[in-house]
């Protein structure tokens, strides 16, 4: 039985509720803790840890407070490893927002934080990715040049770092943008 | 003279690999005899680095690299391998490229390398260049070649990845390269020289402008993947050729958008297609170049 109900909030959580932060040894289960808060009803978002609890490639999310408890346990069920909680966001940064486009006639490319991704207009194929400088960024480039947006998985899920998350959502904007159905 | 190349491969498990990098009239790119696939990344500039290297009658570069496609196995096998291979090889020019930015073990690595080859001088891009700002290193680095979308990183003391640094990035009115490369020499967040890779080159010694290049313009070389880092590879074979730093990236500069000239770039090639024109225009300009930029 479950002790906690799938919530359905909405607004910002930033402006009201008292913040902490989830912290992992791996972005992976960063990521994997997002989808499955997410999944949950839970609202939460991707921040950089305050600086002297980082290691460098790292990422925490942040939450309500008074929502740890429950949150923990979802996480615990679905078996994503958290390195520890703390009560306080003070110092954390957000996970860059900005995305940009630059037309080259027939190919697209959109920018996100670090990372880009080039498309052909007519086709939807991906005709290069760049930028970056975590390693699984030349993996996704070998993985997706060459195939259609619509075919290949998101970068978030084949990737592992910060830098593929960037890719991820420079690849969103791309979808959005000429209309291709994203696989989940 | 040697340049040593430290960084990984996107193959999943790939082996370690050490030893003399190879890169074949069709573009085939070896490690100590084994292939490295060809994408964006570092096999772009250690194909880069061999054509440089080939034209200045050098030998070939050496790279340490493994198989890591971004969970940072072989990233922390290649640390493991590096005190070895830098005390044996001894390399004038040391370049750290496509890693998982660890910063703890960037640090341990610096310090071996202090030992091993003191007078080694230190480069460093991509994932290298991430671990060597967030963890407060990159004083110890001669040269680093970020692009306009990693200036601001390299500017802001707080964040740890460019992933966090949105207000710095392009669009904004008040996006100005040069300030933010100042503002990263003073805060201690760059190398001594700086090549910002853009629309135009800004290459900063000191925190101080000492060349742009924007000339020829190839829009298109942005939006292939890989020809970033043909500038880093050329650059790092020129340094250990023995021209000065400025010079260095002066000439990387002019050589990658003359390369791109040549290839008539679009978004949908390749960065081996730039390699391919090297020779020609390192042939035709390097010389003309020295000293001259």
């Amino acid at each position: 039985m479950r002790l906690f109900r799938r919530k359905d909030k909405s607004g910002e959580p930033w402006q009201e509720e008292a913040l902490g932060l989830f912290l992992f040894d791996e972005v992976t289960d960063a990521l994997a803790a997002e989808r499955t808060l997410k999944t949950s009803g839970y609202q939460v978002s991707l921040v950089a840890p305050p600086p002297h609890l980082r290691a460098g490639c790292d990422l925490a999310i942040a939450l309500a407070r008074l929502e740890q408890v429950g949150a923990q346990r979802v996480l615990a069920e679905a078996g994503v490893h958290v390195r520890d909680w703390v009560d306080d966001t003070e110092e954390s940064i957000r996970v860059c927002d900005v995305v940009t486009t630059v037309d080259f006639g027939q190919w697209l490319m959109v920018r996100a934080g670090n990372m880009k991704i080039v498309v052909d207009r007519d086709t939807g194929d991906i005709v290069n990715t760049s930028g970056g400088g975590c390693p699984d960024i030349p993996y996704l480039n070998l993985q997706y040049v060459g195939r259609r947006l619509s075919d290949v998985c998101r970068p978030k899920d084949v990737g592992f770092t910060l830098c593929g998350l960037m890719l991820d959502r420079a690849y969103l904007e791309a979808c959005a943008l000429l209309n291709q159905r994203i696989l989940e | 003279m040697s340049l040593l190349v430290v960084a990984t491969y996107p193959v999943e498990g790939g082996a370690v690999l050490e030893g003399q990098v190879t890169l074949s009239d069709e573009g085939g790119l070896t490690v100590d005899g084994s292939p490295v696939p060809a994408s964006q990344g570092t096999s772009a500039l250690l194909a880069a680095a061999c054509q440089t290297a080939s034209h200045m009658r050098m030998s070939m570069p050496r790279a340490l690299v493994a198989g890591d496609i971004g969970r940072g196995d072989g990233t922390r096998a290649v640390y493991k391998r590096l005190a070895e291979t830098a005390s044996r090889v001894k390399p004038t020019v040391v370049v750290f490229h496509y890693m998982q930015p660890i910063m703890t073990l960037l640090r341990h690595a610096l310090a071996e390398l202090a030992d091993a080859c003191p007078n080694a001088v230190l480069v460093a891009d991509a994932g290298g260049m991430y671990a060597a700002k967030a963890a407060g290193l990159a004083r110890h680095f001669e040269l680093m070649t970020p692009d306009v979308n990693e200036i601001g990183f390299l500017a802001d003391p707080k964040v740890t990845h460019p992933a966090y640094v949105g207000h710095y990035l392009l669009g904004g009115g008040d996006f100005d390269p040069v300030a933010l490369a100042r503002k990263a020499y003073e805060s201690g967040g760059s190398s001594r020289v700086l090549l910002i890779k853009g629309a135009q080159d800004h290459i900063i010694e000191e925190g101080a402008v000492a060349a742009v290049v924007d000339e020829p313009t190839v829009p298109a070389l942005e939006a292939i993947g890989g020809t970033g880092d043909t500038i880093t590879g050329l650059a790092a074979a020129l340094l250990t050729a023995g021209l000065d730093p400025v010079d260095a990236a002066i000439c990387a500069s002019r050589a990658n958008r003359e390369a791109g000239l040549a290839m008539h770039a679009t978004p949908a090639m390749r960065a081996v297609d730039l390699v391919a024109y090297l020779p020609e225009v390192l042939d035709t300009n390097l010389e003309r170049w020295r000293g001259h930029s």
